[in-house]
């Protein structure tokens, strides 16, 4: 029977991590009903919502440096892609009149544009993942880079710097279940997005999406032949892992999220101009990933949180002094300076989430302990046969 | 023949003009441990190396044989012709360890022998996320595999562990776990008992004999020579990259060429 069984012990914490996470959900499923707050109430939903699409864009760059191990400076370029994929579609498609005119809607072009950015991120990936370190992450800065110019010159297309002004709210069209509808309402049900609330809903079920699929992804042979990569690229190929072709998927994937923001930023604020995807947003993004630690979920969603509030708050605080508004990013470098100097692996490490047991882990015992009788007894066979 | 599984016939690998395996020639025989012995910078490592795919060899060819078909795994290089990379090679059923250990340092050690069964599984992106049934039946059978090969390593007590938290001894042992999880028919061993203590290699030298004995050969690259003669079926030495001696453990011992290369000669 199983004489030695490891010395694990399960943590209070990891133990009711579903409730915790539930818990925390409720809190920010309702904060469009915090009206305690009074004035500071819209302003708190603008940091919301802002902080859930960095959230879901922080994640999507998460699995480059933080699971591959790549470095990623241009992935403000994918977010670029998905905001002019979702602009240019709602606002071409929509007069040319159907059946074209289904691709100016929302649900539809969220796919195309993860759609699109995988495959760019493919296009850009293929001939270049060879390159290793500092080359690839400077070959990734230049496409950011080239996608601003192309966004700023192609003027037929994109309007140049001029931007993409009056682009639609998404809604909810019913119109085709009417014959069902009817029954029970008399007008086809037809709704537009109007004010912050169903944005704050719309970009809630995003990033509750994404999450799902970066902790599935992570408890994958997927995401275990990422980390293989990173940790060691000879030992991962001599182990049959493929590795650009892992590589060129973890860049399709993490480009796609980054198009699914865009797509999102786009139909949200509206107005889309090259002025948004500057390189530094890329660095922006970057800077939440490594405050809050490189490959672990709940630091990336803690960094991307404490990053974008502490933008926004200090905009606020710092109304008065319209020059110190702009120099508030002076304040991030100082704070990356300091968590290097004190705190290298971010606020939640990889370590750390990798060393509190989950109650997966309680099903790797388990299987351990059923299998461990067959084994055993198969190894004394074993040396009784020597 | 039917009872070779590897053919190494005339592999040679020059680094400019130095020639780290020079026409070196020999059969590996299904089921048997050979050892690959030999001074430092004999050419031992880039012997496996050419064998696993990390290089190409200048010349010659290593033939794998597996259920009776011939497969050439590596060759000189030539134009339009792929190379064979080693996750191929791996899926083809080698499986190695290396001279300096190479564990994936931030992942457990199950996570680690794990990702040894990758070639065996096929879950893409949308079975890791959506999961279906068949996916989790692949993901419960790469577990309980997982399992038996580090039980069979004896590891189970420090079975989610970090990797790089163990100590040299079990490293080297995750590391044999992870290429037994690959259910390889040949294993490559390079100095897996470098940096043991008396304990941990006769524990080592019990657990190549019971690898041999679930019917993967070995070659094995080894430096102490208690180890090579007490559980070698047959061994082969190398002295600057080329092959100087092959054979009986007892012969090689007093083999006189052997004992040129490894204390020299008055």
């Amino acid at each position: 029977m199983p004489k030695r069984i490891p010395r694990y012990t399960i943590s209070f914490f990891s133990k009711n991590q579903p409730v915790f996470y539930g818990l925390l959900l409720l809190v920010v499923f309702f904060i469009p009903f915090y009206s305690f707050l009074g004035d500071f109430h819209e302003r708190f939903m603008y940091i919301s919502i802002m902080s859930m699409l960095y959230i879901v864009l922080a994640l999507g760059l998460n699995i480059i440096p933080g699971f591959t191990g790549l470095l990623d400076l241009g992935f403000v370029g994918f977010y670029a892609i998905g905001a002019y994929t979702a602009g240019l579609l709602t606002l071409k498609c929509a007069a040319l009149g159907p059946p074209w005119d289904i691709l100016s809607n929302y649900w539809v072009i969220i796919p195309l544009a993860a759609l699109n950015g995988a495959l760019w991120g493919i296009l850009l990936g293929a001939p270049t993942l060879r390159l290793t370190g500092d080359y690839f992450a400077i070959v990734t800065f230049g496409f950011s880079e080239l996608v601003v110019l192309v966004i700023v010159n192609e003027m037929w297309l994109t309007r140049g710097p001029m931007g993409l002004p009056g682009i639609a709210s998404p809604g909810i069209d019913l119109t085709f279940l009417y014959p069902i509808t009817r029954f029970f309402f008399e007008n086809p049900i037809v709704y537009s997005f109007k004010g912050r609330v169903p944005f704050f809903y719309l970009i809630l079920f995003m990033m509750i999406v994404t999450i799902f699929i970066m902790n599935r992804l992570e408890d994958s042979r997927l995401g275990r032949a990422w980390f293989a990569i990173r940790d060691d690229e000879i030992a991962a190929e001599c182990s049959g892992i493929n590795i650009m072709r892992y590589k060129v998927i973890a860049f399709a994937i993490s480009a796609s999220f980054g198009a699914i923001g865009g797509s999102f930023f786009a139909r949200w604020f509206g107005f889309i101009s090259p002025v948004s995807f500057k390189f530094w947003e890329s660095i922006l993004i970057l800077c939440m990933v490594v405050l809050g630690g490189m490959g672990s979920i709940p630091g990336v969603i803690l960094g991307a949180t404490v990053l974008v509030s502490l933008s926004e708050i200090l905009r606020q605080v710092l109304e008065p002094w319209p020059d110190l508004v702009q120099a508030r990013y002076a304040l991030f470098g100082i704070i990356l300076i300091l968590m290097m100097r004190f705190k290298p692996a971010g606020l939640i490490p990889l370590s750390r989430v990798k060393r509190v047991m989950s109650t997966k882990d309680e099903t790797i015992l388990q299987t351990m302990n059923e299998s461990f009788f067959s084994v055993s007894t198969d190894r004394k066979k074993l040396s009784k046969d020597r | 023949m039917s009872d070779t599984i590897l053919n190494i016939s005339e592999l040679s690998k020059f680094y400019g003009g130095v020639r780290a395996v020079d026409d070196v020639s020999f059969d590996i025989q299904k089921g048997e441990i050979l050892s690959l012995i030999g001074p430092n910078g004999a050419g031992k490592t880039t012997l496996f190396n050419c064998v696993t795919g990390l290089t190409n060899p200048t010349d010659g060819r290593v033939i794998l044989d597996i259920d009776g078909r011939d497969k050439i795994i590596s060759s000189k290089k030539q134009a339009f012709k792929p190379v064979i990379k080693p996750d191929r090679i791996n899926a083809l059923g080698i499986a190695r360890t290396f001279q300096n250990i190479r564990l994936f340092n931030t992942l457990t050690v199950l996570n680690n022998v794990k990702v040894g069964r990758h070639a065996l599984t096929k879950c893409n992106f949308f079975g890791a996320v959506l999961r279906s049934r068949s996916q989790q039946e692949e993901e419960r059978s790469t577990l309980r595999q997982s399992i038996k090969h580090i039980v069979f390593v004896g590891l189970e007590e420090k079975i989610l562990d970090i990797a790089s938290n163990l100590s040299y001894g079990d490293q080297r042992r995750v590391e044999i776990a992870r290429a037994l999880a690959s259910e390889p028919k040949l294993l490559l061993l390079d100095e897996p008992a470098a940096g043991m203590n008396p304990k941990e290699t006769s524990d080592l030298m019990n657990l190549i004999r019971r690898i041999r004995d679930t019917g993967i050969t070995v070659l094995l690259i080894e430096h102490d020579m208690k180890v090579v003669m007490e559980i070698s079926d047959r061994i082969v030495v190398l002295d600057y990259g080329k092959k100087i001696a092959e054979g009986k453990p007892e012969n090689i011992r007093n083999d006189k060429k052997v004992i040129e290369a490894y204390l020299g000669t008055d």
